[in-house]
């Protein structure tokens, strides 16, 4: 069977910044509170313009599960790993909290979590995809305008492929060189 | 990081006020609270062997999205959308939905019934057995009822619990007319003025409408479902405009196509001048107008005055601005409307303005077709009858006649408080409160406060340590929406379902359902009203579900009800409607023969005076109105309020960003911190509803930020008895 | 307490010391006690601290000390000689304060332990930078041990191979830095190569000071052989400085020059931003305006003058270390992060953060002053 290649594409015109994704990510993943600890967030961009003609657009995101991902190059326990799905993840247990990794993100998708003891970060609710029957991550699942679609990329028939065969996209801080597999519909 | 160990503390929080003396434990996840809980002996462990997902509806706003909980180890973990709840919420939960674990497990909930021991207020608390606690209300009850009259007990309370008609069934069989619900602070002008046009309060068809006018009502923050939804535009079908007037920069302006800071109050004027130029210029839908309304003729001649340039000048929108508008809006139409709010306390001439929204979507024929206003559906359930006991010599509502049209079961906030402040005609001496938040929902926080002073007795039921509930003298603690079995609800609209709650889990510390508390009362107040509460809530269930006992199998099966996916359109077609004439009122004989105007007549609002500004009031995405601001999962996105000001007018006052202000209207005065921006008007200010508490038994909000009801006066819409929320003024200076 | 007896200024020291090592204690108690997040200022956008600059510092210290020492025994450079047994010593001291430093600052260091052994990571600078430190470590034990035991041919075996060792590992944490591509005030091949000129300044100011004092405490006037050997310092101290201000200014100017994205920002912070008193006062001023300016005349390169110009240029050169860490951080990584002030994060180090670094210090010097008492670190006469 090949593998999965998992991405999130996201339609950000759709996007009210009312905030569902980052609090269903919070309970489904047990992020401590805090305002600081967060596995997804949304940017309110600056106000464009002079009143009273002003705009303001709102973008989501979360880990890019890059696939040339700096966090996981720097990681010195190799705590840092890439699943065969695409997934970046840490392995609580090997993670010795240099937070290297941290400043080695080009997103800040990653923080500390002090109840486990080791960073936290978007995980693509693996929990969620791989239990039976599947659930979509908490995020996607819950948007009240259903910004973010979720899939295997490996998949030519999935949502997200059929989305970005479909339509143009960008990636976040492309210069990076970190192939990010969060997908932003122009 | 302006202050990081400030943010960090947040995350260790102790359990229990020192009024619920309770244990102390770090909060982590849920099961670490629980752990540490059960140590102490408060709670019994979780079952660990309960894994399961449970289908209910959410409880934390108006809306009832459906949800389904992920009960594990016996714990909710997580609240997911319901994706069957199809027509209504159609798979989504909010910031507030998903925030609802942490209401179960708050360690600022209430746990046990409380008995008042200091003054009213101070916050000193003992607790009490059931036992003693209902025994302490029902005989203050029939104190009140010996020492006064029945009617001199109040009961407060608001929808959203699905077991409201219990606590209104009890008001009734004790005996006293003066039920007092949320309508008149909330949409009562709004109904007033649909109903008095199309004899009902329709919905629009967001999803289908080609074109949209958005006024006073920011969908994108203040939720509603379906709207919400579909208020974003698809890539699929037609293009729609959104045209969104709104004195702030809300999120809902962001995503429309066209965002006007309208003059606030002024509404009316925006809309008569768009009549006008339909009318005028001849836009409006002959055939629709001549089969469908009366008082086509006054219109047009009453509307002559209104012209584009007259309005510009009242409401700051350029005339070709409104005059393209009313074109675009007479094309689009009848796939177009002119959306109406829910909450309509804003102004007191507010029924009359959402009267001249209803007549421009009637003109336009945008009424009970694709894309239009469309009439509710309700899925008919079976009512509990019973026969409440009779008591001699009640007088009527204390309110009655306060306004033109009261409603005998809402009643009207302001003009009660009035009266009862007066004991005009009769004394108010008890009060019951359920599921209201009176000193934060009622404007005038001040005179609210003078209104409980004056109680010989106040008992609360709620979830929470409420304001409200802190200044009672019992204190019940209402099991939460996770953990109670509530009969299922009709949520009316163009695609009407039924919605249920069943529990997640078991009520936690020893709350209780308020079907249950209104049992026990029932019980000690004697048998002719215990008669009246005599049976489960299965047998209730069974009873409501009756005549379609198919909902049964569909509620538990899937968590929610319906027969269609799809509005059907033009069922009102050719039937008479509500109205006297039975058709749609453009003129309102009723209105008339009342003295009240038969058509919108445009009054300016009072202008704001020099060196002052007029407070706005609105819906906050993260919160639902006053007491959603102190759960934790939402502390986080929003510690505390501020006030909004325009950066012209922060530079004439020599205020600086983010330094504390106070802010002074005719009837109170609140501190907070400035937010310099230009999101609104220069005469206006706003701040988020729901800080500035007085209870300390909120602890993530106690002191913090300002309250919006301790500023508002309670001036109200003297049609319908709707607070007029928007009508004060504020002064500004460095606090 | 007879020790101090007759030497008042050595109880003052030493109480200054142990004062500075209790607040360490205090800071390290308060980070057991309530953990990392409640005892540390860093931040989700700003993870690395005050302790880290501390970790810096004290590492560019030992490394500093071991070039320029085995200019004597590695170098054959004779007038070097004399200082090789303290400055190893200092060496081994400041590097294991170092790691003391960052041992608080990482939350596992016992994962550490296990994990760098078991799931090694060699794309990792930071798995490098630890290697080779451990190792630099000790060949710097075994160097001094041989020196302590009088076997040349031994110390100099080590010598070689802690030269190598303290290269590698120090350009390696220069690295650690560089090699980050999301931090554009970092990255490059900058920072490893100024990483050892920097060394090369803390060591002679290091050493400049060691000197001095050793014959401060014995009161006898300085012989002219050390006298000799402090001009000689002094002026290999102003090629090094020289050095470094070239690596300064040629920091600075690509930094502005057509406004980088982020690292404009960053080197902004630093010529007129919230880091300008840091940087003109205590890095421009005191790193290097002040040492240069005593040690260039002949008439104030006296003993007394080479030890003012480094301990002038120590302090500055600790807020190089504590500028480089917090600054390359400075800029956001996204839009909406935390609360910016003109565009800008920012940190203050928490009271445990400033307890445990002033702790580090101290304890380096206090374990020097107590090894200076009790081990024969004065050379053998030829
Ligand atoms: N997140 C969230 N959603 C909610 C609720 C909640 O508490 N939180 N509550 C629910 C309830 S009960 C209700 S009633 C609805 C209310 O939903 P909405 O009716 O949308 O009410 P608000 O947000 O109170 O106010 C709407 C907007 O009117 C603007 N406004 C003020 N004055 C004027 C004016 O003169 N003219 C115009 N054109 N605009 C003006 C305000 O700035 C505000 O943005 O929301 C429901 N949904
Ligand atoms: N200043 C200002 N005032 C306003 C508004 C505003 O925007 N600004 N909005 C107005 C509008 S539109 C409305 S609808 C009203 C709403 O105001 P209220 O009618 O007061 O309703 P809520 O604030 O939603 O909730 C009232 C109380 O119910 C409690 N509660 C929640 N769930 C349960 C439960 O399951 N059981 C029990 N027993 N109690 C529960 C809460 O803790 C809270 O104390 O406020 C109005 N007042
Ligand atoms: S849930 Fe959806 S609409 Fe809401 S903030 Fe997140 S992405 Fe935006
Ligand atoms: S976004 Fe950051 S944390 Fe996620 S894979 Fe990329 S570098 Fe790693
Ligand atoms: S903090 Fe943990 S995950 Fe990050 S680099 Fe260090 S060991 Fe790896
Ligand atoms: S996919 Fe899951 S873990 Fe990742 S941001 Fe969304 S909810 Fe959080
Ligand atoms: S809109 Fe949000 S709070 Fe309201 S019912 Fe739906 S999920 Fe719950
Ligand atoms: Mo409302």
């Amino acid at each position: 069977m090949k593998n999965k290649r998992f991405a999130i594409v996201l339609d950000t015109e759709r996007c009210i910044d009312c905030k569902a994704c980052t609090v269903a990510c919070k309970a489904e993943n047990d992020v401590p509170l805090g305002p600081n600890n967060y596995r997804n967030w949304v940017v309110a961009s600056k106000l464009r313009g002079k009143y009273p003609n002003l705009g303001q657009s709102y973008t989501p995101s979360q880990c890019q599960h890059c696939s040339n991902a700096p966090c996981e190059h720097v990681c010195p326990t190799r705590a840092t790993f890439t699943s065969s799905d695409g997934i970046v993840d840490v392995k609580e247990e090997k993670c010795i909290g240099c937070k290297y990794c941290q400043t080695a993100c080009p997103y800040n998708a990653r923080y500390y979590n002090e109840e486990t003891g080791a960073i936290d970060k978007c995980t693509f609710c693996a929990q969620r995809i791989y239990a039976v029957p599947p659930r979509l991550p908490a995020c996607v699942d819950t948007c009240p305008t259903k910004v973010r679609a979720f899939g295997d990329l490996n998949d030519p028939n999935s949502e997200v492929s059929l989305l970005l065969a479909r339509n143009p996209s960008k990636v976040l801080k492309p210069a990076m060189g970190t192939n990010p597999h969060l997908f932003y519909l122009d | 990081m302006a202050n990081p160990k400030k943010q960090k503390m947040s995350r260790r929080k102790f359990l229990g006020i020192s009024s619920c003396a309770l244990t102390t434990a770090v909060v982590g996840s849920q099961v670490k609270v629980l752990k540490a809980l059960a140590k102490s002996g408060d709670i019994s462990e979780p079952v660990a062997a309960i894994t399961k997902d449970v289908y209910t509806s959410c409880g934390m706003c108006v809306n009832k999205c459906g949800v389904i909980a992920r009960v594990r180890d016996g714990v909710i973990h997580k609240l997911d959308p319901n994706p069957n709840f199809f027509p209504k919420s159609r798979g989504m939960l909010c910031a507030r939905g998903n925030a609802g674990t942490k209401v179960v497990y708050d360690p600022d909930r209430l746990k046990y019934p409380l008995i008042r021991v200091g003054e009213r207020g101070e916050g000193k608390w003992r607790r009490a057995s059931w036992e003693e606690a209902l025994d302490m209300v029902t005989n203050n009850m029939n104190q009140i009822a010996e020492k006064y009259n029945r009617a001199s007990m109040m009961f407060a309370s608001t929808e959203g619990t699905f077991s409201e008609h219990f606590f209104l069934q009890l008001a009734e069989c004790y005996g006293t007319p003066n039920t007092l619900r949320h309508p008149t602070l909330c949409l009562s002008s709004n109904i007033q003025g649909f109903s008095a046009t199309f004899g009902t309060n329709p919905t629009p068809d967001v999803k289908n409408a080609d074109y949209i006018i958005m006024s006073g009502a920011n969908r994108a923050e203040a939720l509603m479902t379906p709207d919400s939804i579909d208020m974003i535009k698809t890539d699929g079908g037609g293009r729609r405009k959104l045209v969104y007037l709104d004195p702030r920069f809300t999120k809902t302006a962001a995503k429309a196509d066209e965002w006007y800071p309208i003059k606030p109050g002024t509404d009316m004027a925006f809309i008569l001048a768009l009549i006008n130029v339909i009318i005028t210029e001849g836009l409006y839908d002959d055939d629709f107008i001549e089969e469908n309304t009366v008082g086509f003729e006054q219109l047009a001649q009453h509307i002559k005055q209104y012209s584009p340039g007259w309005a510009a000048t009242e409401c700051d929108i350029p005339a070709k601005d409104i005059r393209r508008i009313a074109h675009e809006f007479a094309n689009a139409a009848p796939s177009a409307v002119y959306y109406q709010g829910r909450r309509s306390s804003f102004f007191q001439n507010d029924t009359q303005m959402r009267r001249a929204m209803a007549i421009l979507n009637a003109i336009v024929g945008a009424w009970d077709t694709k894309g239009g206003l469309l009439p509710n559906k309700k899925i008919a359930l079976t009512k509990h009858d019973y026969l409440a006991p009779w008591y001699d010599d009640v007088p009527d509502r204390l309110d009655k006649g306060g306004v033109t049209y009261l409603s005998e079961k809402d009643g009207s906030w302001p003009v009660f408080r009035d009266r009862a402040l007066a004991a005009d005609p009769y004394p108010i001496k008890g009060m019951m409160v359920y599921k209201q938040n009176v000193l934060v929902s009622v404007p005038d926080r001040a005179k609210s406060l003078e209104l409980m002073k004056q109680m010989d007795f106040i008992c609360t039921i709620d979830i929470t340590m409420s304001d409200t509930a802190w200044y009672s003298d019992v204190v019940l603690p209402e099991a939460t929406y996770l953990e109670r079995l509530d009969p299922p609800e009709n949520l009316s609209g163009p695609v009407p379902v039924v919605a249920f709650r069943q529990p997640c889990v078991e009520a936690m510390f020893e709350s209780k359902t308020n079907f249950w508390i209104m049992q026990q009362l029932a019980k000690r107040l004697g048998p002719e009203i215990a008669e009246t509460f005599d049976f489960t809530m299965e047998e209730h269930i069974h009873h409501m579900l009756k005549k379609k006992p198919e909902i049964y199998d569909a509620l538990f099966g899937k968590g929610v009800y319906y027969e269609d996916t799809e509005p059907e359109y033009g069922r009102l077609k050719g039937k008479r409607l509500r109205t006297r004439s039975g058709k749609i009122e453009l003129y309102s004989e009723k209105y008339a023969k009342k003295g009240l105007d038969p058509l919108p007549v445009y009054k300016s609002p009072d202008k704001v005076p020099t060196n002052m500004y007029r407070l706005l009031v609105g819906r906050h995405a993260y919160f639902t109105h006053g007491t959603t601001a102190n759960n934790a999962l939402l502390h986080d996105l929003m510690p505390e309020n501020t006030l909004w000001l325009a950066p012209s007018e922060a530079r004439k006052l020599r205020l600086k960003n983010g330094q504390m202000v106070k802010v002074k209207s005719k009837v109170g005065e609140e501190k907070l911190k400035l937010e310099i921006t230009e999101k609104i008007r220069p005469d206006s200010v706003y701040m988020a509803h729901g800080f500035g508490v007085l209870s300390k038994g909120l602890s993530n909000i106690a002191g913090v930020g300002g309250s919006d009801a301790a500023l508002i006066e309670s001036k109200y819409c003297p049609i319908s008895g709707n607070c007029a929320m928007h009508e004060t003024f504020v002064q500004i200076t460095p606090a | 307490m007879s020790a101090f007896k007759n030497r008042p200024k050595l109880f003052v020291w030493m109480a200054i010391l142990l004062l500075g090592m209790a607040a360490g204690a205090a800071g390290v108690i308060h980070v057991l006690i309530v953990g990392h997040a409640q005892s540390y200022n860093v931040t989700r956008e700003i993870p690395w601290g005050l302790l880290i600059a501390t970790y810096v510092f004290l590492v560019v210290s030992s490394t500093g000390l071991c070039l320029i020492s085995s200019l004597g025994h590695v170098f054959g450079m004779k007038q070097f000689e004399f200082i090789g047994k303290r400055a190893i010593l200092l060496a081994i001291l400041t590097l294991l304060c170092g790691f003391g430093a960052i041992g608080m600052e990482i939350n596992h260091p016992i994962r550490m332990g296990i994990y760098t052994i078991l799931s090694p990571n060699f794309s990792s600078a930071i798995w490098w930078m630890g290697t080779l430190y451990g190792v630099y470590l000790m060949f710097l034990c075994a160097e001094f041990y041989f020196l302590m035991k009088g076997m040349h041919k031994g110390a100099f075996t080590m010598g070689v191979l802690g030269f190598t060792a303290a290269v590698s590992a120090h350009s390696n944490l220069g690295a650690v830095f560089g090699l980050l591509e999301a931090r554009p005030f970092w990255h490059g091949s900058f920072l490893p190569i100024y990483f050892i000129v920097s060394a090369l300044v803390s060591g002679c100011a290091l050493i400049g000071m060691i000197v001095y004092f050793n014959h401060k405490k014995s009161g006898a006037p300085m012989p002219l052989k050390y006298a000799d050997f402090m001009d000689t310092l002094g002026r290999l101290q102003i090629l090094t400085l020289m050095t470094l201000v070239f690596f300064v200014v040629w920091k600075i100017i690509p930094g502005i020059y057509g406004h980088p994205p982020e690292k404009y920002e960053a080197t902004m912070s630093m010529i007129s931003g919230p880091f300008a008193f840091n940087f003109w006062f205590f890095e421009v001023l005191m790193g290097l305006v002040i040492p240069l300016c005593i040690l260039f005349p002949k008439k104030t390169r006296t003993p007394t003058g080479v030890m003012f110009a480094g301990l002038s240029s120590t302090i500055g050169i600790f807020f190089m270390r504590y500028d480089l860490v917090i600054i390359g951080q400075l800029v956001s990584m996204r839009e909406g992060t935390a609360e910016l002030v003109n565009g800008l994060l920012q940190y203050t180090p928490s009271l445990s953060e400033l307890g445990i670094t002033i702790g580090a210090i101290c304890t380096c010097l206090f374990l020097y002053t107590v090894a200076e008492r009790l081990l024969p670190l004065d050379p053998e006469e030829h």
